[in-house]
């Protein structure tokens, strides 16, 4: 009897072996690392429910049911404790967290080991593949287990610890659950945030709801999602949201406060103490993607005139949310900032040594309203940890700490990852998309050119039975999809690597010119191919036919044209169409460049898939309607 | 619940805001199946079988009601709570009903591609391939809901029925005769059609989508109010387009003695509002409609299914996070486009029967749901009334006895 599925509908006899009832539910006493069954819950007659204690009167338990010591006259009836559970009532068929894997899964079956005369332990919840077909029926768990192991792949059993789960329904919260217990709350707050993102939304916010405001302030910010972040504090009381805000750092609180809606941010930022109200406030007035907006205002700054060991007194008398204190900042008389000393060089100071001595004079320092990106690369360049943000007197707004400079490039990284069109959605978690996905975003050029030929076939077609010609306007469109394609991502490049230069001017013009110069290479490259294509296919009189002015198509000598001369003009059309499309692509990319800057100012995320795809679709049409046209003329007219 | 909007506000704004779903469900619902079930019934049966959709807007409503308000009691899916209520065994039956009948959907929604788009002369070996590639790439991105609109506004058309039943001049007073007094046919053909109306209007997969959609947003339980606003309009609507459909269709087709046998005879139908354009204006209605059902169908019940049995599932997921997840949304897709792609198979045969087979399977997941929502541990003061008990039962009984009738009378070689 290892298990709880073969437990539940077991017989259970007295002493004579009278049948009293079958097996409903194990009670278990929580306080233990592997919890004993305490009690037993039976269906009697007429199925009226019993509980019984297992200590007193459980003998043994075999296949053939629960046997118990007395008989059926002399059982007392007993009642659940506040400390006891119920294994198939509260936790089997029940979603928990693995607090080991860091998973949320369902409980398929419970583990169960007798240890002693009638003693019966629980080890912990199966939540593997074998629980599940165990519980649809043992012979197909024995099936199974066999073929596995057969193919060489034994079916392992998945069992998570009593310890090392977590129940999430609320009504199993009340119970206290053991010391050695290691709970959601004792995860760290990245880890917290990633299960939490795993669940329901009306369970995220029961789960929520449990953790400890410091807990939760840390976990939300956490989340990857802004969405849910918007959400969960929706769902918390304001008085909640409000002190969980108070507790974070001000610039992650400012950036939460920003999902908010207008209402809901005044009322939230009103319920806190004026200390972090002025605190987050102050950060708001800051423009987004700045370094105003990403400083903290919890570093440390003394006049220079300080001794060492008064430093170290400020430090010690700090409050407990100043977290990453790397660098003391000097300031003169009037608040400007004079000089910087790390905190190594503070403690093996002398402690009689003045800061001005100690300190470092010439300070890196970045004002309010520089691009965020920009603090990152001047703190990389400069190996600092944090560096201070000054007004134009010198005087210290706050610090940005290397915490939120790596946040500013990963996020910076992924948008230029998405522009340069490499992972839309998926690329955020560092995963590679699957190979046909990938393979779909490069090549989806092929669809757009068969959908593309079908159409010209079918416009031919209709218009003059001439769908055979598709051929030559097939043949030379691939040339115009993958030009409009690579031009959309030499932008793309020329966007990425371009910096800004101090004026703010764009480099309209001179890439206009760039890519002019390009298209008109391409173009005449194009045209040349076509004409080499020529030569070498049809004899040199037929293309001297065929580009003759005077002589019209349908006007012949004998009023039929050669179908040799009207293919040399397919492909001659063809080919220059190509040309002309490719051309018009190029002299269009400054058009993309614009655009590009034009979401990069206003904060949009682009998709450089995206822009590609109608860049193609774009030159696709262009070239379809103008060679479709002229084929017309020519062929059918 | 502090700092919450007051919910049950019966505002102007609010009602309005909350129809959207509903709405949208009742476009999407008129899929493939949808559109050939009601115009072979309105071809075959004139105006015979009008009178049953007045009775499916109301058992439309009661389940989709039900549904919505466990997902705002509860705050979890249908699968979770039939694992949690009835336990493996129990929830492996109604999975695989599940399953079974989505993939049956599925199969018909490839079916309507294919017909669709044999209007505009592509082979079904070339568009079903295609399509099937597209849809895997859609589910597997997650990149759905960038084309979802595009495809309900496309799939609009079918609104134009609503236009052609006025056009067309139908004799008004015998269909509102026909409309509320029911008549029955011993013919088995009739009985498999009326099974087939009740499994594309009440389908498996709508409860399923309506739980998750009031999962999602956790709607609580002062909500629950303007869910009902949402169900009523939507189920109205969906079924007043179906009424129309068949209206149209009985009042062109049957007395021309037009059988519906493939999407070509069921255009014919528009011919009178849109002329020569009807074959076009149909075709990308069907297709836009059965592209829509199938990007949303097979990520529903694997979703599903998922839930059931704990393992990781979502569109954000990777392969190797949740295997199972898009094995069973790659499996449905492969296997539906597969049968379609077979040589010889009638489309709109299997577009047909993939609803008598939804038809069959509904009660055993309605069982299921009247007997969650009855539960007062689960529901509290929101379970089911009395009405609403029987209703259920009722729509059970109904569906049970009609299939019962259905293979009798098959067997019985009619």
């Amino acid at each position: 009897m290892n298990y709880l599925s073969e437990m539940l509908k077991l017989p259970v006899l007295d002493v004579n072996g009278n049948k009293l009832g079958v097996v409903n539910d194990l009670g278990i006493a929580t306080g233990e690392v592997f919890p004993h069954v305490t009690s037993l819950a039976f269906q009697g007659p007429g199925k009226t429910p019993f509980m019984i204690s297992w200590r007193k009167y459980v003998d043994h338990v075999d296949e053939s049911g629960v046997h118990l010591k007395a008989c059926d006259t002399d059982v007392r009836f007993s009642f659940l404790q506040p400390d006891e559970l119920l294994l198939a009532r509260d936790i089997l068929n029940k979603q928990i967290v693995d607090t080991q894997g860091l998973k949320v899964v369902r409980v398929n079956d419970l583990k169960l080991s007798s240890s002693g005369e009638n003693q019966l332990r629980l080890l912990g919840a199966e939540v593997g593949m074998r629980g599940l077909l165990r519980a649809v029926h043992p012979a197909l768990e024995h099936v199974a287990a066999r073929i596995a192991r057969a193919v060489g792949k034994p079916l392992e059993e998945h069992i998570i610890a009593w310890s090392y789960m977590d129940l999430l329904e609320r009504s199993t919260q009340t119970i206290k659950l053991s010391v050695s217990h290691k709970t959601l709350d004792e995860l760290h707050p990245a880890d917290i945030a990633d299960i939490i993102e795993q669940l329901d939304p009306r369970l995220r916010g029961q789960v929520f709801a449990q953790l400890d405001t410091a807990q939760a302030a840390e976990a939300i910010s956490e989340f990857d999602d802004d969405e849910l972040v918007a959400e969960v504090l929706e769902g918390m009381s304001d008085r909640d949201a409000s002190s969980m805000l108070a507790l974070m750092d001000p610039d992650d609180a400012a950036d939460l406060i920003e999902e908010l809606d207008y209402e809901k941010a005044e009322k939230l930022l009103r319920l806190m103490g004026v200390k972090e109200e002025r605190a987050i406030r102050n950060l708001l007035g800051y423009e987004e993607h700045t370094a105003g907006r990403i400083m903290t205002s919890e570093f440390v700054a003394l006049p220079a005139t300080e001794t060492a060991a008064c430093a170290i007194d400020a430090i010690r008398e700090l409050d407990d949310d100043f977290e990453s204190i790397y660098y003391v900042y000097t300031l003169d008389p009037a608040g400007a900032l004079t000089g910087v000393l790390s905190l190594r060089t503070l403690i093996v100071a002398d402690r009689d040594a003045r800061l001005s001595d100690l300190a470092y004079r010439d300070v890196v320092w970045v004002a309010p309203d520089v691009d965020q990106e920009d603090v990152a690369d001047e703190m990389a360049k400069y190996d600092l940890v944090a560096v201070p943000v000054c007004d134009e007197n010198r005087h210290v707004l706050g610090i940005v700490t290397v915490d939120d400079a790596l946040d500013v490039i990963a996020e910076e990284h992924e948008e230029d990852l998405q522009i340069a069109g490499v992972g839309a959605s998926e690329s955020g978690s560092g995963e590679a998309p699957h190979m046909l996905t990938w393979f779909a975003r490069r090549q989806y050029w092929v669809l757009v050119w068969a959908i593309a030929s079908g159409v010209i076939a079918a416009v031919l077609d209709a218009a003059g039975g001439a769908s055979a010609y598709v051929i030559y306007p097939m043949c030379a469109m691939p040339v115009v999809l993958l030009a409009a394609d690579r031009v959309v991502s030499f932008v793309r490049n020329y966007f990425l690597e371009y910096d800004e230069p101090e004026d703010g001017g764009k480099p309209y013009l001179g890439f206009f010119l760039q890519t002019a110069g390009l298209g008109v290479v391409l173009a005449a490259l194009i045209y040349l191919c076509g004409q080499l294509v020529l030569g070498a296919a049809y004899p040199d009189e037929v293309i001297a036919m065929a580009s003759d002015p005077s002589f019209a198509p349908g006007v012949g000598s004998s009023g039929q044209v050669p179908a040799e001369v009207l293919q040399v003009q397919a492909v001659s059309i063809s080919f220059a169409c190509a040309a002309a499309v490719v051309l018009c692509c190029c002299l269009a990319a400054v058009g993309y460049l614009k655009l590009l800057f034009w979401r990069d100012e206003r904060d949009l995320n682009t998709s450089g898939t995206a822009l590609g795809v109608s860049a193609v679709l774009a030159s696709c049409v262009a070239y379809s309607v103008a060679v479709t046209l002229l084929m017309l003329l020519a062929v059918c007219w | 619940m502090q700092g919450r909007e007051p919910g049950s506000k019966l505002t102007l704004t609010a009602v309005l805001a909350a129809m959207g779903p509903g709405l949208l469900a009742a476009l999407a619902g008129n899929d493939a199946g949808g559109i050939a079930t009601y115009s072979s019934a309105g071809a075959s049966f004139g105006y015979g079988t009008l009178w049953i959709l007045p009775v499916m807007a109301l058992l439309l409503i009661v389940v989709q009601e039900t549904a919505a308000r466990c997902g705002c009691v509860t705050g979890k899916g249908f699968a979770s709570l039939i694992r949690e209520k009835f336990g493996v065994r129990l929830s492996a039956l109604a999975m695989g009903a599940l399953l079974i009948a989505n993939t049956a959907v599925t199969i018909s929604e490839f079916a309507g591609i294919a017909s669709g788009l044999a209007l505009f002369g592509v082979p079904t070996t070339i568009s079903v391939p295609l399509t099937a590639l597209v849809i895997w790439l859609i589910t597997m991105s997650g990149s759905f809901a960038r084309i979802e609109k595009i495809l309900l506004l496309v799939s609009c058309v079918f609104l134009t029925y609503v236009v052609a039943a006025f056009m067309v001049g139908p004799d008004w007073v015998s269909v509102a005769r026909a409309t509320v007094t029911p008549q029955v046919m011993g013919d088995p053909d009739y009985v498999s059609l009326l099974v087939a109306t009740i499994g594309t209007t009440i389908a498996p997969w709508m409860i399923f989508l309506a739980q998750n959609n009031v999962v999602d947003k956790n709607v609580r339980e002062d909500g629950i109010v303007l869910q009902r606003v949402d169900t009523v309009s939507g189920s109205v609507i969906a079924c007043a387009i179906a009424w129309f459909i068949i209206v149209t269709t009985a009042t062109v087709l049957h007395p021309a003695g037009i059988e519906v046998g493939d999407a070509a005879d069921a255009a014919l139908a528009l011919e009178p509002i849109a002329g020569q354009w009807s074959t076009i204006l149909f075709g990308a209605g069907l297709v836009a409609a059965s592209f829509l059902a199938a990007c949303v169908l097979p990520g529903v019940t694997s979703s599903a299914i998922c839930e059931a049995f704990g393992w990781e599932r979502g569109a954000d997921r990777t392969w190797e996070e949740a295997p199972t997840y898009r094995g069973i949304i790659t499996g449905i897709i492969m296997l539906s486009a597969l049968l379609v792609i077979l040589p010889g198979v009638d489309l709109f045969d299997i577009m047909m029967s993939a609803q008598v087979i939804n038809g069959v399977l509904l009660p055993v997941l309605l069982v299921f749901l009247v007997l969650i929502a009855r539960d007062a541990h689960i529901m509290g003061d929101c379970r089911n009334g009395r009405i609403w008990n029987i209703l259920t039962v009722a729509t059970i009984a109904l569906i049970t006895v009609l299939t019962v009738v259905m293979f009798v009378l098959q067997a019985l070689g009619f």
